[in-house]
């Protein structure tokens, strides 16, 4: 059985070989069939890969009250009429908040230029919250530290800053634990420094923050500001519980009558989902489209040059039937060439995948997806051109195993 | 006396073109015993390749009875009768049908790929069958690159190296010159004193002479079957002078 395969595919090999213009044409679909199959996979995966790990930093259990809706569902007008949610507010929903596990305020100010030494940046995000963010939705302290409660109690001057602002002050991996920033002219200790976050569904701004706490915030930038409140239910089966005591709370807090809809929102990260299952979805029917066509244009155009080999070997064929073949030989020996093709096609585009995959990678957008070809992928890859040269060579092989022998012999 | 390895019985073959029929064999019944030498001769058209055909298992009778060392075969499917010819025929054809890809080892291996031999035993038996032909160091050979005798040899090892009871050839020097003709039918010789059964088809007379028994065809029937009482037999020639023939 084995030494069989072996045997046909040498022969499909040196078949090939004498004639490597055709069998590279009439493999193309399968190429870009397998390219279709291998490129659709390694995305989707680097997809939900990158979507699991926005969820795990911003939190699957976590909810976060908000002046603004993430979902986009309401007005930009009607969001922005929305009441600011004060600090009060805040204190009071914490304070009466029971199933929750742990509630921190988020206070930011966007767009603050911050400053070290002689350098200054633009356009950083400051985060004032509470000591126990931490545990709530930051991402892992690469170097030091987060702020202690007592910090936050006494307002120290201290700060953690994520990857972007260390890399562009201090560059890339070097040391700035103890060394100080300036925002507004107060000088702030890093004791902490935050891995880099970025991905596809990632806010932003999300490495390019600085995290102090709450009240040295209010100190620097005044306490009318318009807060949020990140609310950790404790696990995702205790989320709708949460939420629904959450949404009583600030109704009551705001005074809101029963008929009148809220004038905040509750953000999950839910919201994400939806949008990325339409994603998703569209990239499927592309990619099964695309895939399906190619396969057809593969399959009839291997059946095609396996009824040539056919035609070409008929005195073969009825040398071998004189020799003894069954007709499962015969039909087998066709059907492992027409899957040395396939798989032929399979190995050229796992090298075109990688190329493509390499270039990919190294643009900026892409850096959620993988380099390599998942090993998963390239079994299905393999299996499947298998199985498109199996289908594609049944009826050449077929019509090669039913050859009458004397008929065969006699054809020149 | 010992029954017959071959016994047709009224065979007949009629082969359908559209609207005309043709009759090429037309009611046969013919017993060859082991050992036999056998030449059938005929005029081209006469029915020997059908007959041939027949015998070799490679084509069933329209109506008759055809038993092959005790098994009637004359019913059999074709997976059944692809199994017969591997392990009870040896053919050996004019145009010698060596598969052009194939090195001569694998060529005189391929019937026994088919009978499910593993890979060892089979390039023994497979290099030991050349060897007995004498082209021990043309192995790796591929079919052109062998003269004509060389090629029919190679084939003449192929159709041993499973042991067949019967050696079917049809026209076997009909594409050689005089001489390597006279090599390949002094193996037919040989083979035959070592007790193999051996039909040759054959329009020439000089080649039908070695035969001991010559079976006239005529128009789907048989016309005469003879033994040869002038049988011609080869003188011997000395193997060092079988190696010396010059490649192609
Ligand atoms: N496959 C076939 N289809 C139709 N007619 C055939 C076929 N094979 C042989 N014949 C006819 O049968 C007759 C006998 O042919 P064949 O056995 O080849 O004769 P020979 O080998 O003696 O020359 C011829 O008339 C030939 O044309
Ligand atoms: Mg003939």
């Amino acid at each position: 059985m084995f030494s069989q395969i072996l045997e046909g595919i040498k022969i499909a090999l040196s078949a090939m070989r004498s004639n490597k213009l055709r069998s590279g044409l009439t493999s193309l679909g399968v190429v870009i069939g397998i390219t279709f199959v291998i490129l659709m996979g390694w995305f989707l995966q680097g997809l939900d890969d990158a979507l699991e790990m926005a969820f795990a930093s911003l939190g699957t259990d976590v909810l976060y009250v908000d002046k603004f809706d993430w979902s986009g569902k309401k007005s930009w007008r009607e969001t922005m009429n929305r009441p600011d949610i004060t600090l009060k507010q805040c204190e009071e929903l914490m304070e009466r908040l029971k199933s929750a596990e742990v509630t921190s305020i988020i206070a930011r100010k966007w767009q603050t230029t911050v400053k070290s030494g002689n350098q200054s940046y633009k356009g950083i995000a400051v985060c004032g919250t509470n000591s126990v963010y931490s545990g709530i939705a930051l991402g892992v302290i690469k170097e030091g530290r987060f702020f202690s409660p007592v910090e936050d109690l006494y307002s120290s001057n201290v700060a953690i800053i994520g990857y972007e602002v260390a890399k562009n002050f201090f560059g890339e991996d070097e040391p700035c634990l103890g060394k100080t920033i300036k925002i507004r002219g107060t000088t702030f200790t890093i004791i902490g420094k935050v891995e880099k976050q970025a991905s596809m569904f990632a806010p932003p701004f999300i490495d390019n923050q600085i995290y102090m706490p709450l009240k040295s915030f209010l100190g620097l930038f005044g306490a009318g500001k318009n807060l949020s409140i990140a609310v950790k239910a404790g696990g995702e089966a205790n989320l709708d519980n949460t939420r629904m005591e959450t949404v009583g709370i600030m109704r009551q807090i705001r005074n809101l009558p029963p008929e009148a809809e809220e004038n905040f929102a509750i953000n999950e990260t839910e919201a994400f989902r939806d949008n990325v299952k339409t994603l998703r979805l569209s990239v499927w029917a592309i990619g099964i489209g695309m895939t399906t066509l190619s396969f057809i244009v593969g399959i009839i155009g291997i059946m095609n040059i396996m009824f040539v080999s056919v035609t070409e070997r008929t005195k073969e064929i009825g040398i071998r039937k004189a020799l003894g073949a069954r007709r499962s030989s015969i039909l087998f020996q066709f059907l492992v060439e027409a899957s040395s093709l396939c798989l032929l096609g399979a190995l050229i585009a796992f090298v075109f995948c990688s190329v493509v995959m390499f270039g990919v990678t190294r643009m900026d957008w892409a850096t959620f997806l993988s380099p390599y070809i998942p090993p998963q992928l390239l079994l299905i890859a393999t299996v499947v051109s298998i199985a498109v040269g199996v289908l594609s060579g049944m009826i050449p092989a077929m019509r090669a195993s039913k050859l009458d022998p004397v008929e065969a012999l006699r054809y020149e | 006396m010992e029954a017959p390895i071959i016994d047709i019985q009224s065979i007949s073959k009629i082969y359908t073109m559209g609207e005309e029929k043709v009759h090429a064999v037309k009611d046969i019944s013919v017993q060859i015993h082991r050992n036999e030498y056998v030449a059938i001769m005929g005029p081209s058209g006469s029915g020997k390749s059908t007959l041939m055909n027949i015998l070799g298992c490679l084509d069933t009778p329209t109506s008759g009875t055809y038993t092959l060392n005790g098994t009637l075969v004359s019913d059999m499917v074709d997976d059944e009768l692809a199994e017969i010819r591997n392990k009870e025929i040896g053919f050996i054809f004019q145009t010698f049908n060596l598969l052009p890809r194939y090195s001569t080892l694998k060529n005189v291996e391929l019937p026994l790929v088919y009978a499910g031999i593993s890979n060892a035993a089979r390039r023994e038996k497979a290099e030991k069958a050349l060897r007995n032909v004498g082209l021990g160091d043309r192995m790796g050979h591929k079919p052109n690159e062998l003269s004509g005798g060389q090629r029919q040899r190679v084939a003449i090892a192929r159709a041993l190296v499973n042991d067949p009871s019967i050696l079917l050839a049809d026209e076997p020097t009909g594409n050689l010159d005089t001489k390597t003709g006279d090599d390949v039918m002094r193996m037919f010789e040989e083979l035959w004193e070592k007790g193999n059964t051996i039909i040759v088809v054959t329009h020439e007379p000089d080649i039908a002479a070695h035969a001991h028994r010559v079976l006239r065809v005529r128009d789907g029937l048989i016309e005469s079957d003879t033994i040869n009482e002038h049988r011609v037999s080869i003188p011997k020639k000395h193997e060092e002078a079988v190696e010396a023939e010059p490649a192609l």
